[in-house]
């Protein structure tokens, strides 16, 4: 056998290995259809919470189905959280009545919640500010940075998340845009 | 899994430090060994950064362009420091043109600048996959082996772990420094790790739990690393015959 001839042979079995491989490890059709599991990270279902207003009213993000949710975990001390405020605010006042809900969670454990309700007055935020006193949902989303924003689906799918801030309004606009489209006003 | 590096009041993002870490050590390599390919290390590290820098700049010009009336409306973002805003393929696409471009008006021979510049891809690719581990992307399947991680509310395979072992061993087997590297044909140090790579992806997408799929299941990187797999090895087997008839 010549050189040529024996790296042929080897180059036809390393690619027919691989042929079998990608079939061996395709990903099976029950996988593809349970692809809803939960975990803080894109391409997963967000996990759930139920978190009260300053009024007191709860607001529970499973309810928000079929709307395009923005969850900002942010603190009134965070520089970056105030800055990127009224770009949050002004995307809402546009969107919302195209199925927009934008969700300040405050991480109250570790801020003062008289604080972050007057900032958020002083800001005029129309948005629900919902105050996350026991440090729950900074945990279930383990919260590793402040601000961190959480895109999510109308189907309640994590669609991008964003560690830190400020975010630019562009940044906002494209991916409220992009997740509009499957949202119900 | 640690997104964010917490320096005193400064939070450092950790897979983009890695990235940059990475690059950086990967121009020094290429930088010292780029002697052994006959070329003038300046040179090739100034084709490289030309790539880089335009790269950077045009896909972040490439993305205002795709979504320009998100720009109309507040323009001084095009300078924003988020990441978001960038359009990766358009920033490969110009920076590889450039890169190119700037070589040729230098007189660079391709192949020989492509054998340079691998190993900063080579420390590339391990950066890239230890910046996965950092942010959590890329995670692995299911799995209850010993080794296995919990990540994402389940253990999975530590898929970030293997990708930057393997990219490690091909570093390790092409390190540049070895004497067989001097006596290979112009181009086939690269295309060597263009094969040892296709391979790797080929076999370890297999543990990935967030791969892009075809209807059906396949995984799209694998079909693509075998196809770059089937074209380096016949490329690697042309280079042999040349070889031989020498």
């Amino acid at each position: 056998m010549t050189d040529a001839s024996r790296w042929n042979f080897f180059t036809v079995v390393v690619l027919s290995l691989g042929v079998v491989w990608i079939w061996m490890s395709k990903v099976p059709h029950s996988e593809l259809k349970d692809a809803a599991k939960t975990a803080p990270q894109t391409g997963f279902l967000a996990p759930d919470f139920s978190l009260a207003t300053p009024k007191g009213e709860q607001i529970k993000l499973s309810d928000q189905r079929g709307k395009a949710v923005i969850v900002n975990i942010w603190a009134s001390w965070c520089l970056p959280c105030r800055e990127e405020m009224p770009a949050l605010q002004r995307i809402y006042e546009e969107s919302a009545s195209q199925g927009l809900l934008i969700l300040a969670v405050n991480a109250t454990n570790q801020d003062d919640p008289e604080e972050a309700i007057k900032f958020s007055e002083d800001l005029g935020l129309s948005f629900p500010i919902l105050l996350d006193i026991d440090g729950s949902v900074s945990s279930r989303y383990r919260l590793q940075s402040l601000p961190t924003t959480f895109f999510i689906d109308p189907g309640g799918k994590i669609d991008e998340v964003v560690l830190g801030g400020p975010m630019a309004e562009a940044l906002l606009r494209v991916r409220v845009e992009r997740l509009l489209k499957d949202a119900k006003p | 899994m640690m997104p964010v590096l917490q320096v005193g009041p400064f939070a450092l993002p950790l897979p983009v430090l890695t990235v940059l870490i990475g690059l950086w050590l990967g121009l020094t390599l290429t930088e010292r060994f780029a002697a052994r390919n006959d070329l003038k290390a300046d040179l090739v590290i100034n084709t490289a950064m030309l790539g880089l820098i335009s790269g950077v700049i045009a896909s972040r010009f490439g993305y205002v362009l795709r979504h320009l009336s998100a720009f109309i409306a507040s323009p001084m973002d095009v300078f924003s420091r988020n990441l978001g805003l960038f359009d990766p393929i358009i920033g490969i696409a110009v920076g590889v043109i450039s890169s190119a471009i700037y070589a040729q008006r230098k007189d660079l021979r391709w192949l020989p600048t492509l054998d340079a510049l691998t190993p900063a891809l080579a420390v590339f690719a391990i950066a890239l996959h230890l910046s996965h581990l950092a942010s959590g992307e890329a995670y692995g399947t299911p799995s209850n082996l010993a080794w296995s991680i919990e990540l994402w509310g389940i253990r999975r395979h530590p898929s970030q772990i293997y990708e930057a072992a393997a990219a490690l061993a091909i570093l390790i087997y092409l390190w540049p420094g070895r004497k067989n590297v001097t006596s290979l044909l112009p181009g086939e140090y690269f295309i060597r790790f263009m094969t040892l790579s296709a391979a790797s992806l080929l076999f370890l997408e297999g543990f990935r739990g967030d791969s892009a799929l075809l209807p059906g299941g396949l995984r799209i990187p694998q079909i693509t690393a075998w196809l770059v797999l089937a074209t380096s090895l016949v490329a690697l087997g042309r280079r042999r015959q040349k070889i031989n008839i020498r």
